[in-house]
């Protein structure tokens, strides 16, 4: 790493926020820490971060409206941190824009593994430029083509399959929720139907997948949506 | 029905004189031939037959008509009124005395019969409402019945109950005062609507106080007739007694409710006090063990672990009381929708394989099941509760076995395991809260998880039941519904 990586924490609870950077720090990340939501806002816009670490639960103001203005000027990868009440809102946060979430109480090892992740896909695609290949595990997608092949042998799959398996490798890590693929690959007017969503995303596990009851590149967030693991 | 009862007197009038008249003359040519007692006991017979038929005055009538066309027709000299001997005289006032007397007599009879049949007609229906209202067990239904047996008697043509705690907010055609003045009184009283029609209101008074005020919109006759106030009175008293049961019956319902809140959140405070407070009294030790340098270099680690490890444990106790909890006060609604039920036990199998790595865990799914209608949060909650007791109460070593399958219209989950099973005896008990399969046991937990999967698997009209297998271990099998799934069109998609 030729230049330290800076992440912002947004929590009010200062043991957790503590705990949190402390981790970081060991792992050679620069941490920058904000207990509320106005001093985020002042952080984030006087200073450049890789990643912010965001607590739905602020005192000062709602998390989701904190990620939907930030998103209006930045697409800094977004965590958040969510308690078991605030179970709604997770789902609200990642259709406003945030990348991932963790909920409480969560595993220091585990935290460290979502932000290695994220980070990851910044590298991979610093300014969002699509790219003409996507690999992941044993496949290759040819954007260009519209191809899959794993091994060099073509998979076949259907338009739908092809623009949701390229979708989904497009933003690996990165929890996708049902309303955001509806839209993105169906369009506007099927976002409220996640049946079709659920019916193709077994069809297409059948054919990526050598187990498709135990998937190791499209996961279930039940509830929510599905994570892409390439 | 209406129309020919208010149209009824006219016409028992008009029969009695040209009924009375067309016979006379259709008689008439026969004066000479019929003897004249003869024909007085026929006006007689016809003065009975108007009686029974129309009633007390056209009987009347008829008599007096009877009796003068008597005299006119037959008595000597004929098609005169005059009478020329007193015998004559005599005959026709006896057979004006008779035919009254006969006609009134006959009168009171038939109304006696008609009254005994209009009773014996509203006994019936009272008796029919009276049953009807004995299944009703919600003030509710107890008004919809009572509504619909005087809007069919025809007694009243608009009714409604008010209750208690809404005298205060009634509006036209009552008020709160006409309400407040009907209970205090204790009886019926009306304001007129105009159009002949009055609005009445009557206590619904049973053993146990006021229950309502029933409103009743009217037609004038109605609150005229004694016999149908009464009615309205009796049927009042009757509905009164069954919204009073109905009462009872949803406070009783209320209050059982509140008992069973009540004796969990008892549990509860047992539970955060017993199996919570063991846990934390280790955790606090294991803490100041090392914030004081009481732990040697090479026990810190194992130390800190063993802290990490009880924390989350609380933590999952915490999660499972509050979601009893919240599904025990009945807030929870369910989140359906269609889905494949292997997208929920995958999400299981992952969160397994995250927590217990080298676990191995057989998934056996029949191909090609059909969608089910669940809420996968709280079913993947169910199934992670299965999974999680499963690896909590068998050896490490040992493997866990599921298998999913449709059986008729349900689709059936196990989750195997080779513990040491389950005690047959407590069964049933297994599902309750804060009961666990031993009472003292080493491994961690309050007992509700299988009570929280029993709630929401039944919310979602399947069922849990527990056997043990042929060998060693127990089986936890979970049922669910298969509806019938949308089908939609696989929108334009080609290979």
């Amino acid at each position: 790493m030729s230049e330290m990586e800076t992440i912002l924490i947004v929590e009010d609870e200062q043991q957790i926020r503590e705990a949190v950077a402390m981790a970081l720090e060991s792992e050679g990340f620069h941490v920058r820490q904000a207990g509320s939501a106005s001093h985020a806002a002042v952080q984030a816009a006087t200073h450049k971060h890789q990643l912010v670490i965001l607590d739905l639960g602020l005192p000062d103001r709602d998390g989701v409206e904190f990620i939907r203005d930030y998103r209006a000027w930045s697409s800094t990868p977004i965590l958040i941190l969510s308690a078991r009440s605030e179970e709604r809102s997770k789902v609200d946060a990642l259709d406003a824009g945030a990348d991932d979430y963790l909920t409480k109480p969560f595993g220091i090892a585990e935290l460290l593994a979502r932000v290695r992740a994220l980070l990851r896909r910044r590298q991979f695609s610093p300014n969002d430029e699509p790219q003409a290949t996507l690999l992941f595990g044993e496949y290759t997608i040819d954007c260009v083509n519209r191809s899959v092949t794993r091994h060099g042998q073509a998979i076949h799959l259907s338009q739908i399959e092809y623009r949701l398996l390229a979708f989904f490798a497009a933003n690996p890590g990165r929890v996708l929720t049902h309303r955001h693929l509806l839209s993105q690959v169906w369009g506007g007017q099927a976002v409220e139907n996640p049946q079709y969503l659920r019916v193709y995303v077994g069809h297409l596990r059948q054919k990526i997948e050598d187990n498709p009851t135990q998937p190791r590149h499209i996961l279930t967030e039940i509830g929510v949506g599905y994570r892409f693991q390439p | 029905m209406r129309n020919i009862k208010q149209w009824m007197p006219a016409v028992g009038y008009s029969w009695a004189v040209l009924g009375t008249a067309l016979g006379s003359l259709l008689l008439s040519p026969l004066h000479n031939l019929v003897d004249l007692s003869n024909v007085a006991l026929l006006y007689v017979l016809a003065v009975v037959l108007v009686a029974v038929t129309y009633g007390r005055g056209p009987a009347v009538l008829s008599a007096l008509f009877s009796s003068l066309c008597y005299a006119y027709f037959f008595v000597p000299p004929h098609f005169s009124l005059a009478i020329t001997e007193a015998q004559y005289l005599l005959a026709t006032v006896i057979m004006l005395g008779v035919a009254l007397m006969v006609g009134h007599l006959t009168s009171r009879l038939k109304r006696h019969a008609d009254y005994a049949d209009q009773k014996s007609t509203e006994s019936t229906k009272l008796y029919e409402l009276s049953q009807a209202l004995a299944s009703a067990t919600t003030p509710d239904s107890v008004i919809a019945l009572a509504g619909r047996f005087f809007i069919d008697a025809r007694l009243a043509r608009q009714v409604r109950v008010f209750l208690p705690d809404e005298f205060e907010a009634a509006e036209d055609p009552v008020t709160p005062a006409l309400l407040k003045k009907c209970v205090d009184y204790g009886q019926l009283l009306s304001r007129p609507l105009g159009a002949g029609h009055f609005y009445a209101v009557m206590p619904l008074t049973a053993a146990s106080g006021v229950q309502g005020v029933l409103g009743l919109e009217v037609e004038a006759q109605v609150l005229g007739s004694e016999q149908a106030v009464e009615y309205i009175e009796t049927v009042a008293s009757v509905i009164a007694v069954a919204m009073e049961r109905s009462f009872f019956a949803a406070k009783a319902r209320e209050t059982e409710i509140k008992h069973a809140a009540e004796a969990l959140r008892s549990s509860i405070l047992s539970a955060l006090s017993h199996d919570l407070r063991t846990p934390l009294t280790a955790l606090v030790g294991m803490a100041e063990a090392l914030a004081l340098g009481k732990a040697p270099v090479e026990r810190q680690k194992p130390l800190l672990e063993a802290i990490r490890n009880q924390a989350l444990s609380i933590s999952q106790q915490m999660t499972n009381l509050l979601d009893m909890a919240k599904l025990s006060a009945g807030k929870f609604e369910l989140n359906s929708d269609w889905q494949p039920i292997e997208e929920v036990l995958g999400a299981t199998l992952q969160q397994a394989e995250f927590q217990w790595p080298s676990r191995k865990i057989r998934v056996s799914m029949e191909p090609d099941l059909p969608p089910v209608n669940i809420d996968a949060v709280l079913i993947e909650r169910v199934l992670w509760n299965l999974v999680e007791n499963a690896i909590k109460y068998s050896p490490d070593h040992a493997e866990i076995e599921i298998g999913v399958k449709r059986s008729d219209e349900h689709i059936e989950i196990n989750v195997c395991d080779h513990g040491s099973g389950i005690d047959l005896s407590r069964r049933e008990a297994l599902f309750e809260v804060f009961q666990r399969g031993k009472v003292e046991s080493e491994v961690p937990g309050v007992g509700l998880g299988l009570s929280i999967a029993k709630t929401i698997v039944e919310a979602h009209g399947g069922r849990i039941s527990a056997r043990n297998r042929n060998g060693r271990g127990s089986c936890f099998q979970i049922q669910l519904p298969l509806g019938n799934p949308p089908v939609f069109d696989e929108m334009d998609d080609r290979e």
